[in-house]
């Protein structure tokens, strides 16, 4: 038999007083993980939103099959495609003037809760991945790079922290990321990068399953989970090797121990669980899994999750990703998209929590029948889908993946309400044709409208790395209210 | 809604850092000290004013210098004032006798308005930045180091310096470790495992003075268990992995093979960097980087990511911020970076500076010319060869000083250099770090020698010592630091407690080793075969070849040896697994992944030469299943051919088969190829698994969610080091990952059975197991509550996860 130990546990310290000797000889100097943060001496803006939810057109939304209605046509054999911009009729909004497509009436009805902006634009990168613009889009920076670059929800809970310390302050709904393709591509940036796990996202694919990732395992109760912890302290106060604890990685270790237990076994982990809203509100938001991740979202804000993206999850040629049947695959987007949006928009205004929460919807970029890229791209043509006049209604709607002017919706959080930003061309090519919002501008405005400096800095390896690229970002100023 | 606080929180970290780290701006008002004052700076005025140039008495080298002034006795800089501060009415002086800079043209009145945007907001300064001097860079070559004189006995050369820097910083030398702590911080930093408890036992019950040395010798000696745990460490280093981005497209390659092979082989260190820098097929997806579809940054092309894969992997320097600019923070430029790179790019490659176009292309060479130089009129290949040739010479002391730098931080916590991602912190001891390269050089670069000579010193045996917080950047030696068990580590250690492991790996690598106990492996089943017994056919005939064999059992080993005259191209169920080229070459590769219970479509398209001559192929796999059972499949007349050819997978397209099927035919003389007998016996014993297989590592795997939540990293970019601290995420993932749950459980029954459920047996098996010790009289009775007097595997389940959970588990002490 080996050796017993030799120390006496009853004559070492309990841990707790470690902890106290820990915190008093450590100081302030109880450090982060790296990598350091460089400070600015420019104050952080002030901030108008407390969280932030962003609702994710993953695969390409057009916009002008959405938020930037043109020129319509309805589909018949032989239209000129040149003949017809947008596949929906324009509606009406709670805008004066201002219109979007038919389809998303519900959205309509409270747009004047918030701002449109239809100049967002983006680089075509020579050639059209969807998962490397959403790489892009999300940590504001064209992969490859030299360093694992942290989610824009990374920064934001690096930098500001949870709102609740039980909370993980960073959360994606509705994307899997295994077993669909481009899953690596996805995987790379739905992290906390060099920032760490300690940032990275809580990732719940399956908003009716987002309880049991805050549960015990199954096959385990709360009361067996319980006394589980509860034996595992006490194996920890019986260990010879205790002294160790004084260890800086072990008090980490055991710190994050505890903030795991903690939200397992606390009140806010019932927020994962959509079941326990009343049913006609689950009908509200239900269209989908999109839509119960709205209503996910939104209880998480409201124990005080700081950054939730909900997804409409990117699948190759799925969803938002059409490369045929574009018309009826966008008439199903909007149905499974516009009355969780509105629901959402509703829901945190009755709460009085829209003034401190700031939407965003949005997508990598959007849509067109004739231009992949922009005009002048060189990026490869991927559809099929005639150019010049459609014979199958397959072709009806937006194949081709269009760079130069997107649609950003915002509500809440300080921005305008009722207010339209930036304009595209009404005729091909849809161009930004005023006020063009760039990536880094765009994430420049999500972080100051949360108090962030886009200038931010950490350093890793030696060099400084900012929330927006070099640092270049600036706000758009003009969409605050 | 109440928003809590508490001290030890999610939230408490982000508190806990804005008291910390208050320092002057570094991002004053929109101005950016690295990238817009910075630069300024050191075009116009660094020559005269920083390090040990003075001109006029001012140096700006740091804060407190660039406030002071100079000679005139002026204040250089006021923050907030830039009408007082001499600096800025020197820059804007129309007088030509006061303006600076003094030569050439006067600042634009770009950079002018930076100063003064940057002096108005107080003249924030990278907290540590300095111009010069604070960038340690080491001799290039390494410098002898004359050993101090052995302190108490300890003649170990390590000791002898280490004992005498301890001596200098008033630090007592540290005691050893226990016994049983000592066998357990071995074998998982040289094997990767945890100790066996029969091992354990033995150790601690050994009397013998030199039985530490003897345990390290034995785990170095496990070529197997040593490759695949240092597997982990260079796949970080070289970014390999068997998923990730890049691989969709076609824009990434593989290297587990090669590497697998050059860890188990212990390769010499310098062949290794010479074969990744200047590869062949199996090692070239190191150099070739992660090609994404489109166009990307010019920081980021290929030959740039060579660079900076090169510099950051090899040589400890950092070029990732020269890739844009001349770096801010060392001595590396923009030109070196793209020199570097040059070598391996086939067109002249333009200097760009943050994505600019300058005009300047680079010329082929690395940052040592010292040591002598590409020739950057050579072909690529070729310059490639040279460069390889350059690194490794002995005289380089940046290869040998970063990999014992790297090795030195995997056994003991910390860097001599720290951190490791680049050399450009002063050692906390230059004589250790010139010492172990200069050894590692000396001993043909053989890394095996090099942990041995590591871990058989004092040092390495002493206990760990209790820490407060994070040391800071050259903290003297006080002994090993605890460092956490890898993600790798601990999903091992995970299955040897349970017995979990699954049966085969993803990755194809040869496991099967000769098991002396066993027989010895049977000879070749394997004859020449072809459409007919002559071996005739005509110049370039090309034949599919097909045999169908059923698994009764799920493979746990697979490897084929082929050979082809002229050539063959080698398919399992529709994956490409080998590829022959020469008859008298044959070649062995490992096939398990390709394999599957049940049905098995081996398909072989073999070509004769265009020149003609006879034609046959050989080729035989070697297949052992879980239940133990041994196959071989030789090419025999048992095989068909057509010569309808499948598609590049090697696969029909459907209605595409050939009907015309027919069975293959021994060619009669079999003598025609004898030369190649011996090494195709040679290749079907090496592909024979003689005894059981070891137990599968988690390397070997591809990532799952528990092993990224403890820390694996995609390895899209070339990782030095893992982070240190278990995080929030991970502890959750931990607290109810439903996999880790059912392997506890399924471990649990296993561990019942083994005691005879006997509580006070479990205790003591886990915590042997787990920790290399016992239980003590207090643990005994923690587990006793937990366990009750009738253990479920529920109970033992627990128990086993609160073991897993102790810091004594999931750190190496």
């Amino acid at each position: 038999m080996a050796h017993r130990p030799s120390r006496d546990p009853s004559q070492a310290a309990t841990r707790r007083e470690f902890v106290g000797a820990l915190a008093a000889a450590a100081g302030a100097t109880l450090a982060l993980p790296e990598p350091r943060r460089l400070l600015g001496a420019a104050p952080a803006p002030p901030a108008r939103a407390d969280a932030i939810i962003v609702l994710w057109m993953a695969g390409g939304m057009a916009a002008p099959d959405t938020f930037d209605p043109k020129r319509y046509a309805p589909f018949e054999p032989g239209l000129a495609v040149a003949d017809v911009i947008s596949t929906f009729p324009a509606i009406p909004t709670a805008i004066d003037g201002v219109r979007i497509c038919a389809g998303l009436g519900e959205i309509a009805s409270v747009l004047d809760r918030g701002t449109l902006v239809r100049s967002h634009v983006q680089p075509d990168l020579g050639s059209i991945l969807h998962s490397r613009h959403q790489y892009h889009w999300h940590t504001g920076y064209v992969p490859p790079q030299t360093v694992a670059c942290p989610h824009l929800g990374a920064w934001m809970a690096r930098v500001l922290g949870p709102r609740n310390a039980t909370m993980p302050p960073f959360v994606t709904i509705g994307q899997r990321l295994e077993g669909i393709g481009e899953n690596e591509e996805i995987k790379a940036f739905t992290t906390g990068g060099f920032f760490g796990s300690e940032f990275s996202p809580l990732n719940l694919p399956f908003p009716e399953e987002a309880a049991l990732a805050v549960r015990p395992p199954q096959g385990m109760d709360g009361d067996r989970f319980a006394a589980r912890e509860r034996h595992f302290k006490k194996l920890l106060a019986a260990s010879p090797r205790r002294e160790f604890t004084s260890d800086y990685h072990q008090e980490s270790l055991l710190r994050s121990v505890d903030n795991a237990h903690r939200l397992l076994s606390s009140r806010e982990r019932e927020a994962f669980d959509i079941t326990r809203e009343p049913k006609e509100v689950v009908e509200r938001y239900d269209t989908g899994r999109f839509g119960r991740g709205c209503l996910l979202a939104r209880r998480l804000v409201e124990q005080g999750a700081r950054y939730v993206e909900v997804t409409t999850e990117y699948v190759p040629f799925l969803h938002w990703d059409t490369h045929e049947r574009g018309h009826e695959t966008v008439a199903r987007m909007h149905a499974e998209i516009d009355r969780p949006i509105a629901a959402l928009v509703r829901d945190l205004e009755a709460r009085g929590l829209l003034d401190r929460t700031l939407v965003v919807i949005a997508s990598e970029f959007s849509r067109d029948m004739i231009t992949e890229g922009r005009p002048g791209s060189t990026a490869t043509d991927q559809a099929k889908s005639p150019k010049d006049f459609l014979l199958e209604p397959a072709h009806y709607g937006q194949h081709r993946h269009f760079t130069g002017g997107s649609t950003v919706v915002l509500f809440g959080g300080g921005v305008k309400r009722g207010s339209v930003y930036g304009r595209t061309a009404d005729e091909r090519p849809c161009l930004a044709v005023e006020n063009p919002v760039t990536i880094a501008d765009l994430h420049a405005t999500l972080f100051s409208a949360l108090g962030v400096d886009p200038a931010t800095a950490f350093e890793i390896e030696g060099r400084p790395f900012y929330a927006t690229e070099d640092g270049k970002g600036r706000p758009v100023e003009d969409l605050f209210a | 809604m109440p928003i809590r606080t508490g001290s030890r929180s999610w939230a408490a970290l982000v508190v806990g850092a804005a008291a910390v780290l208050a320092t002057p701006g570094a991002l004053a008002d929109g101005v950016d000290f690295a990238h817009e004052v910075v630069p300024i700076l050191r075009k116009h005025c660094a020559k005269c004013h920083t390090g040990s140039a003075r001109q006029g008495g001012y140096s700006f080298t740091d804060r407190t210098l660039a406030l002071a002034g100079g000679d005139s006795g002026q204040a250089a800089i006021v923050p907030g004032k830039p009408a007082e501060s001499e600096l800025f009415l020197r820059v804007t002086s129309a007088e030509p006798d006061l303006r600076m800079p003094k030569e050439g043209d006067a600042l634009p009145a770009a950079a002018v308005d930076v100063l003064r945007r940057w002096i108005v907001a107080g003249a924030g300064w990278e907290d540590g930045f300095s111009f010069g001097g604070a960038v340690h860079e080491a001799p290039l070559e390494l410098v002898p180091v004359e050993l101090p004189p052995p302190h108490a006995g300890r003649t170990h050369p390590i000791d002898r310096i280490l004992d005498a820097h301890l001596a200098a910083q008033g630090i007592p030398i540290p005691p050893p470790c226990d016994d049983a702590t000592f066998i357990r911080r071995a074998s998982l930093d040289l094997v990767g495992l945890l100790p066996a408890p029969t091992a354990v036992a033995a150790f601690v019950a050994d009397g013998d003075p030199g039985k530490r040395a003897r345990l390290v010798r034995d785990l170095l000696a496990d070529d197997l268990a040593r490759a695949e745990h240092w597997m982990t460490f260079w796949n970080d280093l070289l970014r390999n992995d068997y998923t990730g981005t890049g691989f969709i497209t076609g824009g990434r390659r593989q290297i587990t093979p090669w590497l697998h092979r050059a860890l188990v082989d212990n390769m010499p260190f310098d062949r290794f960097v010479r074969e990744l820098v200047a590869p062949g097929e199996e090692s070239r997806g190191f150099a070739d980087g992660i090609v994404w579809r489109g166009t990307v940054n010019a920081s980021q092309t290929v030959p740039i990511q060579f660079a900076q894969n090169v510099g950051q992997t090899f040589l400890g320097i950092n070029l990732k911020c020269a890739s844009c600019h001349d770096s801010f923070v060392d001595r590396w430029t923009l030109k070196q970076t793209y020199d570097l790179a040059a070598i391996v790019s086939a067109d002249p490659l333009e200097l760009e500076r943050c994505d600019a176009k300058t005009g300047a292309v680079a010329t082929p060479a690395w940052p040592f010319p010292e040591l002598g130089q590409v020739d950057p009129a050579a072909p690529p290949a070729e310059r490639r060869r040279q460069l390889a040739a350059l690194l490794t010479l002995p005289r380089n002391g940046w290869l040998s000083r970063t990999l014992v730098n790297r090795l030195w931080q995997r056994l003991f916590g910390r860097g001599i250099v720290h951190p490791v991602d680049a050399l450009r912190a002063p050692p906390f001891s230059p004589e250790l770090l010139d010492w172990l390269a200069a050894d590692l050089v000396a001993g043909g670069w053989d890394v095996r020698r090099s942990l041995e000579t590591i871990c058989t010193s004092a040092a390495y045996g002493a206990a760990t010592p209790p820490v407060a917080g994070l040391p800071a950047t050259a903290a003297p030696f006080r002994g090993p630091l605890p460092r956490r068990l890898t993600a790798e580590q601990f999903v091992d250690a995970l299955w040897q407690l349970t017995g979990a492991a699954p049966g085969r790996p993803d990755a194809e690598v040869a496991r099967q080793r000769p098991d002396p106990a066993a027989p010895p492996p049977a000879p070749p089943t394997a004859a020449w075969i072809w459409s007919n017994a002559a071996a005739a056919a005509p110049p370039g005939e090309k034949l599919a070849f097909r045999k169908r064999v059923a698994l009764p059992a799920a493979p746990v080993h697979g490897a084929c040896v082929v050979t082809c005259d002229n050539e063959a191209t080698v398919f399992v169920n529709g994956r490409k697994v080998a590829a022959a080229t020469a008859w008298n070459t044959p070649v062995t590769e490992v096939v398990t992944g390709a394999l599957t219970a049940g049905d098995n479509e081996i398909l072989v398209v073999a070509a004769n030469a265009a020149a003609g001559g006879p034609a046959a192929l050989r080729a035989e796999l070697r297949i052992r299943l879980t239940d133990g059972t041994a196959l071989a499949v030789g090419s025999d007349a048992g095989w068909e051919w057509s010569a309808g050819l499948p598609n590049g997978k090697g696969r029909y397209a459907t209605g595409k088969e050939p009907a015309d099927w027919q069975p293959a035919v021994v060619v009669a003389d079999q003598s025609i190829w004898g030369a190649a007998d011996a090494p195709f016996a040679a290749g079907v014993a090496a592909a024979t698994a003689t005894g059981p297989l070891p137990m599968v590592r988690a390397v070997l795997v591809k990532c799952t969610p528990l092993q990224t939540a403890l820390g694996r990293p995609n390895r899209d970019q070339v990782v030095t080091a893992r982070p240190g601290e278990l995080s929030t995420l991970e502890a959750i993932q931990l607290a109810n990952d439903q996999s880790l749950a059912d392997t506890l459980r399924s471990g649990a029954g296993r561990i019942r059975a083994a005691c005879s459920d006997d509580p006070a047996a479990i205790a003591d098996a886990i915590f042997i197991a787990a920790l290399a010790r016992p239980p003590s009289a207090a643990e005994a009775a923690a587990v006793r509550d937990l366990l009750g007097t009738e253990p479920s595997d529920a109970s033992v389940a627990d128990c086993l996860w609160s073991v897993m959970m102790l810091p004594e588990f999931l750190f190496v002490r």
